[in-house]
């Protein structure tokens, strides 16, 4: 999987009579001070199938690859073994001989016989030898039964398509035009900037919400090479990697379709909408979420802070609404999970307000109801500094004690035990409840169901691996970008999305993707059609039954395919085998390796 | 000297941690050709020392080594390790960066990796890559999955007893081998130099170096690696199981006494993780974590977080004032409880954590090119709203943990990011 | 002849942990023949029956486990081999011949420990 050829020699010489050259390494002594080498040689040489087999000092040098080369020149060998150092270090070395001596390169195979042999058999040199010699012999037989394999390729669409016009949707289009690469952008709202429009003064920069989103919009539209399309109501996705076809409604009622060879997901996220009667909320007018707090801070005039008519004189924030819920203490939502995550921007977001506010209304009292404060970005700690400052009372609670709240005509009573003070039972007045609400996914369930893209257990999209591909979903070819993911800020959305699209510019870095030959492969003679195999596979239309010339067979769809072999276990006829990983390899090699 | 060696290629990356090795490869996968200029010996950066990391509890060395791997493959990607930036300018629109070739005292084309010199050598020194705990040879391999699996000698500790010399079956070992000027062209600059932890010279209360029990955090994950220094978990005064271990967190972040007002984002994180792999190896143990918040933020940390205190770790909402120790070299943990109850306290532990912030690894701004820092040393973004790897410096961007800190999965997707704008900036010259 | 133990490892983790005690200079029986696969969930239960009736003494499956880079085949493959031993046991096959574990790249201590267990249940044969 790591390693990369350039491309596979176009000289089928697998056609030929197999003729295997054979060639043991002394490494110096590393191996041969206990692998009795010349014996080795000596036993593959007369061993079946086998051409020639040779020992030598060092294999990867110089002299050691051109001993290949000359043996494939004069000898007509096809088909290497190299029994030396482990295949991490030098597999490709060799394979590389092979390809410039014409042969294709995956008709070798590499033996390990220095960190899996002599330097853990030390004390045991005829049994070391003898190891060696067994699994020589099991080389050969793989290497008798291995077909030259060329990377499989799938034309591509060169254009990749965004789903979501918001920062991250903006970004990722920038960045894969950056590259060259057409992007086409869909968003269903009536213009781009998504959230942002709605935001205002924004973290860590200061600027206005729709001032940010202006500056990435006139970057988008001043880009020849991006198509917007706005108030894009997306009817049916459907295809598979360098193939996607997307077809959706334009505002004028009329239908259009995208077709791209990748896919970048920048859906992005809802805010968490409280239940009514949480903390008050749909009930009483003064309890209001905070992105509705920061909408009212933007238009208040200043002086004297006003809500519904009155005064705000003291005002209460609580923290984690919709986060960091915990089962049994907190209602589910629809699918009956709670939402047991942080949401990772509402405590910046909420200390950034309440500090506009103290700058803007000194007078006003603010509480600040939280369990841990998370601001954990670079000058994040700063907001939190000056709201200590600015006399915020910060009071803490455990996740089992949620602040309870009474509500009468003289305005809100939060009762909560304070663990700062000792578990204080305190009684707060407040005339205005603000509730710093979580994130959550935005509903792309028809995308998802049509795409059978994966969720984790939070709702957002599940990447492939948080460390190793951290913007891939299993379905080769689309990546998800920002909020879709997981809550971030702009500045971490910004991230995200160029390197999302530097995986689609990768995919797409030439007009054919090349895709890894190790998948799985059907033979149509042997197939009985019976079906076993489809149930067995985990991704998603890799193998299904089909037809061809009138009999059921099972196809695989080499684009889909991983390679993993699930399938090749469950075949009652032997008919279906991973490319390079074949099962009659592996019975030949443990035949060689049982034999006395 | 006149033959010095030239490197040509479309973008230099400065630093081979998982930022860098990830900037290139995503790079060179899109057709570019890289140079990496390492510092130490190995790739890798400091990921390659962790034992597991969070919150997926994957084994780090699973995760870095098939892409150093992939990086030493790479077609299109140059590595020089053991190598120094000295130097950089623009000219035009090119880069010319002088690097230094550090000796190894080995023939890097001869060498076979056999470790023949290794085994031979006399002089042992304290090895640096299990955070002092283990001893290396004057001559050695760096670690285990080191890339390259060349050894390096230590001309300072070496006693010239021509050991080496004579079981290197290749004939390698280079006495007199001499500093290697290299020139290396380039259109973009990626740096991604990384952090290192926060000094605790400022912070010495916490005995940090003065006392054997108290560790920093990158002692604790060998000790907690598979392939540690002793194999298994010890406290290095007495080599006794330790019973009872603490975790002492914000220590040297979110304090302006020393400078280090920020979060460091990853400590909480990283505390927790060690705390699960404890309780794994010592079931009976007691571990407490003192904190001021658990800022578990990312995708997956507040479940890990969850399991932590399902296990039955101890958080424990306080400030630590200092560590000291008893005649045994027990450490104590002076603590002002933030709930419960006020009055200090003083806890007798068998092996203390400090959990270090980080600071900067390295001054951006070191080479000139109009690359500014922000107040802390970290560089600086031309605009972070619109662009997360863009410097003010023309050509060169910004990598991983050099703008500040970042956790692993923050770091890779960040590299993508700082590959495809040094792509983005290249198509335009 | 001693009795042979077939190690069945991937390249994405256990393989490179072999080569990690190797590299760290441990030593284990000459008896031992590792093979590597993409993922041994490709092997059909009857492959470990032919296995043992060609004269294998014992077989260690050395998965990646959660490290396991395909979806799904560690489940697979647990419950594949909990067919095996069925199948085993209907043969009078012991069952501590075949054992699968998971064994990660740096894992040596593990992988000598799963050696020695299983060199002491083929002795035992």
């Amino acid at each position: 999987m790591d390693e990369k050829l350039t491309e596979a020699s176009s000289k089928d010489n697998y056609r030929q009579e197999p003729r295997v050259g054979v060639y043991v390494c002394h490494c110096g002594g590393n191996i041969s001070d206990i692998i009795d080498v010349k014996a080795v040689a000596a036993a593959l040489a007369k061993y079946p199938g086998v051409t020639v087999a040779r020992e030598y000092a060092f294999m990867c040098s110089s002299n050691g690859q051109d001993l290949i080369a000359e043996d494939i020149k004069n000898l007509g060998v096809n088909r290497t073994v190299v029994a030396a150092c482990s295949p991490s270090l030098h597999e490709l070395t060799f394979r590389n001989v092979l390809q410039r001596a014409g042969v294709n390169p995956y008709l070798h195979e590499h033996i390990n016989i220095r960190e899996q042999a002599s330097w853990v058999h030390k004390a045991d040199h005829d049994g070391a030898t003898a190891k060696a010699i067994k699994l020589a012999q099991a080389g050969v037989e793989k290497v008798l039964r291995k077909d030259a394999l060329n990377a499989i390729r799938v034309a591509a669409e060169p254009r990749v398509a965004v789903i979501g016009g918001g920062a991250a949707g903006m970004r990722a289009a920038l960045s894969a035009a950056g590259k060259g690469l057409e992007a086409v952008i869909l968003e269903k709202g009536p213009r781009l900037g998504g959230k942002l429009l709605e935001l205002g003064k924004m973290y860590p920069s200061g600027e206005e919400g729709p001032a940010a989103a202006k500056k990435l919009e006139d970057l988008v539209l001043a880009e020849p090479k991006i198509t917007v399309h706005t108030g894009a109501e997306i009817d049916f996705v459907s295809g598979f990697v360098g193939n996607f076809v997307i077809n959706f409604k334009k505002p004028d009622g009329n239908m259009a379709q995208v077709k791209a060879g990748a896919l970048i997901m920048a859906t992005g996220y809802e805010h968490y909408k409280p239940y009514k009667g949480e903390f008050g909320y749909g009930e009483d007018a003064n309890v209001v979420t905070l992105p509705e707090f920061i909408g009212l801070l933007k238009n208040a005039p200043a002086g004297r802070l006003e809500y519904g008519g009155r005064e705000i004189k003291s005002l209460a924030m609580i923290h984690c609404v919709g986060s960091r819920q915990v089962e049994g203490v907190h209602k589910p939502q629809a699918d009956g999970k709670v939402n047991d995550y942080c949401s990772r921007v509402c405590c910046t977001a909420a200390l950034h307000t309440a500090n506009q506010l103290k700058d803007k209304y000194p007078g006003v009292r603010v509480y600040d109801i939280y369990r841990d404060i998370r601001t954990y970005g670079m000058k994040h700690e700063e907001y939190y500094d000056k709201a200590s400052r600015d006399n915020v009372l910060f009071i803490r609670h455990n996740e089992a004690d949620q602040p309870a709240v009474t509500s009468d005509r003289s305005g809100h009573t939060v009762k909560v035990k304070d663990v700062l003070t000792w578990g204080e039972e305190l009684e707060l007045k407040a005339d205005l409840l603000v509730l710093v609400t979580g994130l959550m996914p935005a509903d792309i369930s028809l995308i998802k169901s049509q795409l059978k893209l994966p969720s984790s257990a939070d709702r957002f999209l599940q990447e492939v691996h948080p460390k190793l591909r951290p913007v891939e979903l299993a379905n080769s070819g689309i990546f998800v970008a920002g909020t879709a993911q997981y809550p971030m800020d702009v500045t971490e959305a910004m991230a995200s999305a160029g390197t999302a699209a530097a995986k689609a510019g990768i995919l797409l870095a030439e007009p054919d993707i090349p895709l890894e030959p190790f998948v799985a492969v059907v033979d149509e003679h042997k197939c009985t059609g019976c079906g076993l195999c489809p149930p067995e596979c985990s991704y998603d239309g890799a193998l299904t039954m089909g037809e061809k010339n009138g009999k059921k067979i099972a196809v695989v769809n080499p684009a889909l395919c991983k390679g993993c072999g699930a399938c090749v276990a469950v075949c009652p006829e032997r008919a279906i085998d991973v490319a390079g990983w074949t099962l009659d390899q592996f019975d030949a090699m443990v035949d060689a390796i049982a034999k006395e | 000297m006149n033959d010095i060696e030239k490197i040509e290629v479309d973008a230099l990356v400065v630093g081979s941690g998982i930022a860098g090795l990830q900037s290139a490869l995503d790079l060179a996968d899109q057709g570019y050709s890289v140079a990496i200029v390492e510092k130490n010996p190995s790739i890798g950066g400091k990921m390659i020392s962790l034992s597991k990391v969070f919150p997926t509890l994957d084994c780090a060395s699973c995760i870095t080594t098939p892409r150093m791997a992939s990086v030493s493959h790479h077609p299109r990607i140059q590595t020089l390790t053991y190598s120094t930036v000295d130097a950089i300018k623009r000219e035009g629109k090119t880069f010319t960066a002088a690097v230094t070739r550090k000796p190894r005292y080995i023939g890097e084309k001869e060498c076979i990796s056999c470790k023949r010199c290794e085994e031979v050598c006399p002089v042992l020194l304290p090895d640096e890559y299990e955070q002092g705990m283990g001893a290396k040879k004057t001559i050695s391999i760096p670690f285990t999955n080191a890339i390259p699996q060349f050894p390096v000698m230590h001309p300072e500790h070496c006693i010239r007893c021509g050991a080496c010399a004579k079981a290197c079956p290749k004939d390698c070992i280079e006495f007199l081998q001499e500093p290697a000027p290299v020139e290396i062209k380039a259109k973009a600059v990626i740096l991604a130099t990384g952090y290192e932890t926060t000094p605790m010279t400022a912070k010495k209360q916490y005995g940090l170096g003065a006392l054997p029990n108290v560790l920093s955090p990158m002692a604790a994950e060998r000790l907690l690696a598979p392939h540690g220094p002793y194999g298994r978990v010890l406290r290095p005064s007495d080599g006794k199981v330790p019973g009872s271990i603490a975790y002492v967190q914000c220590a040297g972040s979110r304090d302006k006494s020393i400078g280090v007002p920020y979060c460091s984002r990853v400590c909480c994180m990283y505390a927790i993780k060690q705390a699960i792999l404890l309780s794994g190896s010592l079931p009976i143990a007691d571990i407490t974590i003192y904190y001021m918040d658990i800022r578990a933020f990312g995708k997956g940390y507040e479940q890990f977080y969850n399991n932590a205190r399902a296990m039955g770790i101890n958080f424990v909402k306080a400030k630590v004032a200092r560590v000291t120790e008893d005649a045994e070299h027990n450490p104590i943990v002076r603590i002002e409880r933030q709930e419960g109850t006020s009055a200090p306290e003083e806890v007798k532990h068998d092996l203390v954590v400090l959990s270090q912030g980080l600071v900067p690894g390295c001054d951006g701004t070191a080479f000139g090119l109009g690359v500014q820092n922000n107040d802390f040393g970290f560089v600086q973004l031309s605009d972070e709203m619109v662009s997360s790897a863009v410097t003010a410096g023309a050509g060169v961007f910004a990598a991983g943990t050099v703008k500040g800190p970042r956790d692993i999965p923050d770091s890779v997707v960040d590299a993508g990011a700082a590959a495809m704008e040094a792509v983005s900036y290249m198509r335009k010259l | 002849m001693p009795k042979k133990i077939l190690i069945i490892t991937t390249n994405h983790s256990s393989y490179p942990g072999a080569d990690a005690v190797g590299q760290a200079r441990l030593g284990y029986g000459a008896n031992t023949y590792i093979i590597r696969v993409p993922d041994p969930v490709m092997f059909p239960e009857d492959f470990y029956l032919r296995a043992y009736a060609k004269g294998i003494a014992g077989i260690i499956i050395m998965s990646s486990g959660s490290d396991c880079p395909y979806e799904g085949a560690y489940e697979r493959l647990s419950k594949r081999i909990a067919r095996v031993y069925e199948k085993m046991k209907a043969k009078g096959i012991a069952a501590n011949r075949l054992k699968l574990t998971t064994i990660c790249t740096v894992c040596r201590a593990a992988f000598l420990k799963e050696i020695s267990e299983m060199e002491k249940a083929v002795a035992a044969i």
